[in-house]
């Protein structure tokens, strides 16, 4: 409880607004998690990402990091236009089973997202971890976000979820790299982006090839490799 | 209530503009029955104007309920005099819940004490039980297959409002409803709180569920089949009919009470007992009253019903949303 | 030396560059002499047993990088003997024309990758490194462009840049755990890091490292996050298959290494090993099972990946030095052994046209030399003398008794055996029978069976005796991973 102590002790409006955006990112996390039409998806991701990229712009600001303007700007780029651009034009040469990839029921999945994120934000809270860019709940948020991601990716079985949920991962760890590495060797933030950019070309490419070959975007079939 | 009436008249006495505490207890309970049908009927014409229509008049519900009190009663063949004390017993616990919440003023009257956020659901649902048990007790399908889904759905709304309860707790460490507001008052950095959007939020979709708004049910339709609030006033008929009415009316203007003078915007409420304050009260609310009933009427207007299977996915999603408030005041702090 | 490195680097990125613009014949030429000439430059650096470090610290070899490097320069320059045979010739239809160049290409910018992360000073730049050769390996395992091809792709890519989401998450705390000691500006060298470790937070560093063997687990094959690897492994073409199973898995386990090395001076021993001790047991044991039940060769050799993974896994987690040697030693003579067995099959595979078990017959007698050396492979990988394999596996075991761990060798032991069962059970069936009528006896390509020739010999040379000075850089490498404490 001791984080909760200190942050009582000294509240700033700043990391207020923070905590907010922070809890936007997981709220659209959840959003996508449940939403049923891939289109909604990519732009609940965009609209993640955004936020994202509001985050590292509120840590520039008050820690005054020159870097990482950039930063925010370059993921700006390439996390809300490029990559939600990239994947709607793979959607647009689709027709029909947009829809309704979920293996098991919304409900009990929201259920199971809700203690995966309690767990990811106890695990966290425990840790000794004290930031000076951002408060810590925002990492324990990040945390539940990359938790969500994967449940995202085990129970949606079409390709756009699954790379989606790859994608907002990698939100979430960026959230977690703002806490944890403001200060980061710039050259490896921006590695980390150029990964993220080959990334979406691969999944873009792998997305079309797969719909060339199986004619849809569901992942159902996939399961010829066995044993 | 014998004892508010009392203290009433007791205060009637008392010279000047001051009022008592006890006549603004009265008060409350007279705006929420006065102008519980203007509300519904003003959403039902802007709903109206948003779809093309002319739609119904504003004070179209008072002359519905003016018309079914002059109508004869009808009691289906099987039904007990339970049929006919349900509305009754309705109408009380309406009339009850509004002591207990901050409708004109924002500190605490006497009878604020009488019951907590979770004292005030318990009586609302005690209602909703009336109506339940009332429209059970007529031997109806369409009645019976109503009420049985508004005590299921019912019940899985309960989680959701019992963690917006413990936000409210954990902000405020108690459940009074006047305390919530006070906080929320008190500085803009408690109001864009995280935790206390994601209350809001998830008391937001409590209320669209509650008062039978889309996406869980539409509210104004004649399809038996999607029915749930609506089909259990199927049997009714005259002045019980009317009560009815008039209470589902009542119950969505608590709500929307509860979430804009406790959550949303608990400003411009009378600071004082001074008679123009509380007087000017009425219409601030009411004009904030229509201002989240013209939010509710384009949600109406802008998604689809779910289907009734799909209903417990918004459900989880308040509750998710509430869970969410918890979990970040635990971590963020007050 | 510096010179070296910057030439490894420099080299096999301008046999990908090239490969786009020139000739076939052109291209493999220059494919095969970039792997011959980095796997020269990689043995260059054997007997320097210092630190080589190039560009102000972000690239930078010890012993322990060199003994990776060395595996996988060694895969490389293998492989690109054996692509030769591998992608036909002769064939000049423009889609045949773009296969190779696609091929070649992709399979150098592949080597370039996995040569690039041993050399990397940062633990930042490791993992970017990794990060690169997932997306390069997976439009490789693509590039056939069959159903299963493309599955295993999809299936491949998604889960490792999951885990490798999971592993820059790893370096993000690690680099937060640096912070207390380097202040906010470290760039996680791993020489600053090894330096300060002892002043690191317990707690963080032991989230760090079991986010890092989850992270980069997955990409090693450490069970229970493997389940791309069969796949991937059957599907590739075969010299991309025995690329991934003899360079990637142990470059990712490279990266585990490097957290293990800093984990062990902040903690203890004791949590890194327990950690390295479950993935390892639960991979070992679990493989040995689906070993004796597969009906893919591919896949069966997949599988037996993921056993020696478990292995040196395990190995890691006894505390003698002597272990740590067997398991540095396990990585050059798992790399020599997989490649050869995936080479045998890729041969096999040719010859019969399909993968699967019960329809490959006599494969020793159909194969002159390629068959007989995939039997031996397949001995090699279940540990038999006297090939490289077996001394390693012995050293481990040793290990293991001598630190105490009397219990856990046996089940090492045992476990291994049961795999050697499975292996050698399908290899016996597959091989030993008389072939089938109307199968022309003959190799398909001289280079094919040159690739296994270099591998056998490696095999046998780390078995018999091993030169002075491998021996020399492993056990100083072992020194340096076997902690302050």
């Amino acid at each position: 409880m001791h984080v909760f102590a200190t942050l009582v002790a000294a509240p700033s409006t700043v990391t207020d607004g923070a905590e907010t955006v922070a809890v936007l990112v997981l709220l659209s996390q959840y959003a996508m998690f449940r939403a049923g039409l891939s289109r909604s998806q990519v732009r609940l991701y965009a609209f993640q990402s955004l936020s994202v990229s509001a985050l590292a712009l509120i840590v520039a600001a008050t820690r005054h990091i020159g870097e990482l303007y950039v930063l925010a700007g370059l993921s700006l780029l390439l996390k809300v236009i490029l990559v939600p651009s990239v994947i709607m034009r793979v959607l647009k040469e689709v027709r029909g089973d947009l829809a309704g990839s979920h293996r098991f029921g919304v409900a009990t999945m929201v259920l199971c997202a809700i203690v995966l994120s309690v767990f990811g934000v106890f695990v966290v809270e425990g840790m000794p971890i004290h930031s000076k860019s951002l408060p810590l709940p925002a990492l324990a948020l990040a945390a539940a976000v990359v938790l969500v991601a994967f449940l995202l990716v085990i129970v949606r079985s079409d390709v756009v979820s699954q790379a989606v949920g790859f994608f907002s991962l990698e939100n979430g760890v960026s959230v977690a790299s703002l806490v944890l590495a403001a200060g980061l060797p710039f050259i490896a933030e921006v590695a980390f982006l150029f990964d993220l950019l080959v990334a979406v070309v691969v999944f873009g490419l792998l997305m079309r090839v797969h719909h060339g070959r199986a004619a849809t975007l569901s992942t159902r079939h996939l399961e010829r490799l066995r044993g | 209530m014998a004892s508010a009436h009392v203290i009433a008249l007791r205060g009637g006495k008392v010279s000047g503009t001051e009022l008592d505490p006890a006549e603004i207890q009265v008060l409350q309970d007279l705006t929420i029955l006065a102008f519980a049908p203007f509300v519904s009927g003003a959403i039902a014409h802007f709903e109206a104007r948003l779809q093309g229509r002319r739609g119904p008049r504003i004070l179209q519900p008072y002359y519905d309920i003016a018309k079914l009190f002059r109508k004869e009663t009808l009691v289906p063949e099987d039904a007990s005099f339970v049929f006919l004390v349900c509305p009754v017993v309705a109408i009380a616990c309406y009339l009850t819940v509004p002591l207990l919440i901050p409708v004109l003023t924002n500190y605490p009257l006497p009878l604020g004490y009488m019951g907590d956020i979770l004292g005030g659901g318990f009586i609302l649902a005690l209602a909703g039980f009336a109506v339940a048990l009332g429209a059970a007790e007529t031997g109806g399908p369409y009645a019976q297959l109503g009420s049985s889904r508004a005590m299921t759905f019912g019940a899985l709304i309960e989680p959701s409002i019992l963690f917006v309860t413990f936000t409210v707790a954990l902000v405020t460490t108690t459940d009074l409803p006047y305390f919530e507001a006070a906080a929320v008052r008190s500085s803009f950095a408690q109001f864009v709180h995280p935790a206390h959007l994601l209350a809001a939020l998830a008391f937001f979709l409590v209320v669209l569920s509650d008062t039978g708004r889309i996406p869980v049910e539409t509210h104004a339709s004649t399809l038996e089949f999607g029915m749930i609030d609506e089909a259990r006033t199927l049997e009714h008929s005259g002045p019980p009919f009317a009560l009815l009415k008039w209470g589902s009316a009542m119950k969505q203007m608590i709500l929307y009470v509860i979430l804009i003078n406790v959550f949303v915007a608990p400003w411009g409420l009378a600071g004082s007992g001074q008679l123009g304050a509380v007087l000017l009260a009425i219409p601030v609310f009411l004009g904030k009253a229509l201002g989240i009933g013209a939010v509710f009427a384009v949600i109406d207007n802008s998604f689809s019903k779910l289907r009734l299977f799909k209903i417990t996915e918004f459900m989880a999603a308040a509750f998710l949303i509430a869970v969410l408030a918890v979990l970040v005041l635990y971590l963020v702090g007050r | 030396m510096a010179g070296v490195l910057v030439a490894l680097l420099v080299l096999p990125l301008a046999a990908s560059l090239s490969s786009w613009w020139a000739r076939p014949a052109l291209t493999r030429a220059l494919t095969l002499v970039s792997g011959v000439a980095t796997f020269a430059l990689a043995l260059a650096l054997v007997p320097s047993t210092g630190v080589t470090a190039a560009f102000g610290g972000w690239l930078r070899a010890d012993s322990l990088s060199i003994v990776f490097l060395l595996a996988v320069a060694f895969l490389y320059a293998a492989t690109a003997v054996f692509s030769l045979g591998y992608v036909r010739q002769g064939e000049e239809t423009p889609e045949a024309r773009r296969y190779t160049r696609r091929f070649f290409a992709g399979l150098n910018l592949f080597a370039w990758a996995m040569v690039a992360a041993p050399l990397m000073g940062s633990l930042a730049l490791l993992w970017v490194a990794i990060e690169v050769t997932t997306v390069v390996s997976a439009l490789l395992v693509a590039i056939d462009d069959t159903d299963g091809a493309v599955e295993a792709a999809w299936k491949y890519v998604l889960i490792a840049s999951m885990g490798l989401g999971i592993a820059l998450l790893a370096t993000l705390v690690m680099y937060y755990a640096g912070t207390s000691a380097l202040g906010s500006s470290n760039e996680l060298f791993y020489a600053k890091l090894l330096g300060a470790a002892h002043g690191f937070s317990p707690e963080v560093v032991r989230l760090s490292f079991g986010l890092a063997v989850l992270g980069f687990g997955t990409k090693m094959g450490l069970v229970p996050v493997h389940t791309w690897l069969p796949d991937a492994h059957s599907e590739a073409p075969t010299p991309v298959s025995a690329l991934l199973s003899g360079a990637l898995l142990t470059v990712s386990f490279y990266a585990i290494l490097r957290f293990y090395e800093v984990s062990v001076r902040a903690v203890g021993p004791a949590f890194p090993r327990d950690v390295l001790l479950v993935f390892g047991l639960a991979s070992l044991g679990l493989a040995a099972l689906y070993l004796a039940d597969q009906r893919d060769l591919k896949r069966l050799l997949a599988y037996s990946s993921v056993e020696h993974m478990g292995i040196l896994a395990i190995g890691m987690s006894f505390s003698a030095p002597v272990a740590v040697v067997g398991v540095l030693l396990h990585v050059l003579a798992h790399a020599a052994g997989k490649s050869t067995a995936f080479f045998g099959a890729g041969s096999v595979v040719r010859k019969f046209g399909t993968k699967e078990l019960h329809r490959v017959r006599g494969v020793v007698s159909a194969l002159p030399w390629s068959g007989p050396m995939l039997l031996l492979a397949v001995l090699a990988l279940s540990a038999m003398p006297p090939f490289g394999l077996f001394r390693s596996e012995f050293l481990i075991v040793e290990g293991g008794l001598s630190s105490q761990a009397t219990a856990l060798s046996a089940v090492l032991v045992v476990l291994v055996t049961v795999a050697f069962l499975g292996l050698s059970w399908h290899a016996s069936e597959a091989m030993l029978t008389p072939m089938p009528e109307g199968t022309v006896r003959g190799e398909t390509s001289a280079w094919m069976v040159g690739a296994m020739v270099v591998g056998m010999i490696a095999l046998v040379v780390l078995g018999v005796h091993p030169p002075s000075q491998l021996s020399e850089l492993i056990t100083h490498a072992a020194g340096e991973l076997g902690g302050a404490r």
